[in-house]
């Protein structure tokens, strides 16, 4: 199959080029929004390569998960707290910049040994019809117990946000409540009551 | 069940004797059935739009468009060459990438999801095995459009009519996926024309509606919510958002937006004929007609007629659903956002949850009825 | 347990009423479907206004005696009437008149209240303009007499419902001739 081939390998250099592009972007811009919008197209362009790769199921669940309910849930979160604040410059921050610098300098080094390491064998193994099925049989039995973790870990998650949603107590910031109110009220001259 | 017309099987035969490679000829094949689909859709929006023009104007006694064309039929026509003429307006404190990607970002998943609707045994784009999965997760991407929508046109209406639909699309997308997973545990697959073929053995008979009533009424209940249809258009309440995301969008960026909620609502119906209501099988099965009138059921012209009988049945289906849902459109009052994600959440959930225990309990104790 | 299974059958109840309220709601709305239309196609086609119709006001000059009771009914003194008291004759020389047709709102004080009945109401209705100030009609404007529907060759008048014949609610191809239903 000369043309499947070509056409795999132009789809799949596209591809490559996207997810990097836009993790970049993710990491490189300023305004979180875009990165948020970016890191759905790093996800799709995810999707894609697990299409080349014939994981069919697993790419929809991708766009399924990553896009439609994680990117998402990241957008919410960016839109309902939309604040914006300027950077303060902090003391010391060098100490952070310096170990930010170590601990991905560390990841680099460490996945990058294993990319070199891995053998990188082209598959002869056919690909099969539906990988349905497969995927199903391994997570009820050589997978089971990591498959019935992360529903107990999501549970938990659940459950967790159910109680924080409809927590029945207030609690009582009293330091709080000035500075929220002058917050809200409008930028006017202050008027004398009439009792005064 | 015979396997129909192969049309892509005869023109890549015919090119073939041409001498020219059968890949080649697959490739030449591929444009034909897409660009079909597109027109198909396109011209399903004008037909939606003129049946919801013309079916609201019945149900307030009025009389509707009438005077472009025969009945009116060339008026949305016209509203759509007037919206591509239209100056394309770009609110000047709004973020010109996300403004223009928003409406785009909502259009192309509702197209692609095309791909997978069958309209007989070998009329569908592709047919793969995750079919109504891939669909679940194509229409999961639409509220990250509607929020670029609503975040970069910089108002506030939009802002809120953005998070607003993407609320509701993903409150109601999981009562969705469990009433299509009943459906599937049924059929053991997530392949269309498998389910489709699934419900073809006894004619009306067989449909799932009947073995789904509850499914059925679930799906499209939050069908009707996941394309923003009357009783769920929150998003867009004119009353309080003004027009939601849509408010500052003008043009055919505006278009887009119409032409993806129309294209979802017919894409929805079709998906609920090809789920519940046997897709293009006819309600009394074709092979027991031509076997009746004593007609061999693979002969040429049978097999035509049944292409043709496929075609307009599940278009028949769907624009059925169609009417049905602008019925409901001046039926039933507009919901508060708190009545609708309590019912999206503690009614729908719920109920689906049950729905989908107890078809997996009646799966194990009828498996013939059941699909074993 | 007894009372949270009766919570459930409530429950079940409420819901199978809201299903059966929507189902006939729907009945309601497909059987208006098959009602025949109302539509009155406007500039083609008209209502014969009633005989009570507040419409724009009509204006005699040569009747007013400028006692400018009009003005002191009117809800917010809207007409202007602009005399001059001649000494010869001991009587108020009208000048001008003139009413806002922007501003009233058409309640018919000033033509209950004229004492010469030189104020009437018109059917007409047709008042848009490309600018509000010519909504403020001058005598010679207010004295003019609208077109009646009837006798308008493009347009096809049509009778409103309290004044066709007993049962038929459609005022199209009337017979000719008909009459309206006797009030009792």
């Amino acid at each position: 199959m000369q043309i499947a081939e070509g056409v795999q390998l132009v789809t799949f250099g596209i591809l490559s080029l996207l997810m990097l592009g836009a993790a970049l972007g993710v990491v490189l811009f300023a305004n979180i929004v875009y990165s948020a919008f970016l890191l759905g197209g790093v996800f799709i362009s995810m999707a894609g390569i697990y299409i080349l790769l014939n994981a069919d199921f697993v790419s929809a669940a991708q766009i399924l998960v990553y896009v439609g309910a994680v990117n998402v849930l990241i957008l919410f979160a960016i839109m309902l707290v939309n604040k914006r604040e300027d950077f303060k410059p902090l003391k010391n921050s060098w100490i952070r910049q310096g170990m930010t610098v170590v601990v991905c300098g560390g990841l680099f080094a460490l996945l990058g040994s294993v990319s070199l390491v891995t053998p990188w064998k082209i598959s002869t193994v056919m690909p099969l019809a539906s990988s349905t099925v497969p995927i199903a049989k391994h997570f009820f039995t050589d997978f089971l117990l990591p498959f019935e973790l992360a529903s107990v870990l999501l549970l938990m998650s659940m459950v967790g946000a159910i109680i924080l949603a409809r927590r029945d107590f207030v609690p009582d910031t009293v330091t709080g409540i000035t500075s929220t109110q002058d917050s809200l009220t409008l930028p006017e001259r202050p008027r004398e009551l009439a009792g005064k | 069940m015979n396997s129909g017309i192969d049309l892509q099987g005869t023109f890549i035969q015919s090119l073939s004797d041409f001498g020219i490679s059968a890949e080649l000829a697959k490739v030449f094949w591929m444009p034909f059935p897409m660009l079909l689909m597109i027109i198909g859709a396109t011209v399903g929006v004008l037909v939606n739009v003129w049946l919801e023009r013309k079916i609201s104007a019945a149900a307030q006694q009025r009389i509707g468009p009438e005077y472009a064309g025969p009945l009116g039929v060339l008026q949305p026509v016209a509203d759509g060459l007037k919206l591509v003429f239209k100056e394309d307006i770009q609110p000047a404190k709004s973020d010109p990438i996300l403004f223009t990607m928003g409406p785009v970002l909502v259009v192309m998943p509702v197209f692609l999801s095309y791909l997978i609707v069958p309209f007989g045994q070998n009329l569908v784009i592709t047919n793969i095995n995750t079919g109504v999965f891939l669909w679940i997760a194509l229409s999961s991407i639409v509220p990250i459009g509607l929020l670029m929508a609503g975040y970069s046109s910089n108002n506030k209406y939009s802002l809120l009519g953005g998070l607003r639909a993407a609320a509701q699309s993903i409150s109601y997308e999981i009562p969705l996926a469990l009433s299509v997973l009943a459906i599937v545990m049924m059929s053991n697959s997530l392949n269309t024309i498998d389910i489709v073929n699934q419900q073809a053995d006894y004619g009306i008979l067989s449909w799932n509606i009947w073995r789904q009533p509850v499914g059925f009424v679930i799906f499209w209940i939050a069908a009707l919510a996941e394309c923003e249809r009357l009783p769920f258009d929150l998003p867009e309440a004119e009353e309080e958002l003004v027009a939601g995301y849509q408010t500052e969008y003008s043009g055919m960026k505006f278009a887009l937006f119409f032409v993806g909620s129309y294209v979802n609502l017919v894409l929805s119906a079709l998906l609920v004929a090809i789920l519940y209501l046997g897709g293009w099988s006819s309600p009394i099965p074709i092979d027991m007609l031509s076997n009746l009138l004593g007609v061999d059921p693979s002969t040429s012209w049978v097999q035509v007629v049944d292409a043709s009988l496929g075609i307009s049945m599940t278009l028949l289906k769907a624009y059925f659903l169609v009417f049905i849902a602008i019925l409901t459109r001046w039926t039933v009052p507009r919901v508060r956002i708190d009545q609708l994600l309590n019912l999206g959440w503690k009614f729908l959930l719920p109920i689906s949850l049950a729905n989908l225990l107890i078809t997996a309990a009646l799966k194990l104790a009828f498996p013939t009825a059941f699909g074993g | 347990m007894l009372k949270f299974l009766k919570q459930v059958v409530d429950y079940g109840k409420e819901t199978a009423q809201a299903a059966k309220y929507i189902g006939q709601g729907l009945a309601v709305t497909f059987d208006h479907m098959q009602r025949r239309p109302i539509t009155v196609q406007y500039p083609y086609e008209k209502l014969i206004p009633s005989e009570r119709f507040r419409g724009r006001i009509h204006f005699e000059f040569d009747k007013c005696i400028s006692c400018e009771v009009c003005v002191r009914v009117c809800p917010i003194n809207l007409p202007v009437v602009d005399y001059e008291y001649d000494k010869a004759t001991k009587k108020k020389k009208l000048n001008s008149y003139s009413i806002d047709f922007g501003v009233c709102i058409f309640c018919g004080n000033c033509v209950e209240y004229c004492p010469t009945n030189c104020l009437s109401m018109t059917e007409e209705y047709e008042l848009a303009t490309f600018e509000r100030h010519e909504l403020n009609f001058d005598n010679v404007a207010l004295g003019r007499l609208p077109t009646k529907v009837t006798d308008d060759p493009m347009v096809t008048a049509l009778r409103t419902l309290a004044y066709l014949p007993k049962d038929v609610m459609e005022p199209h191809d009337l017979p000719a001739g008909s009459q309206r239903a006797k009030s009792n």
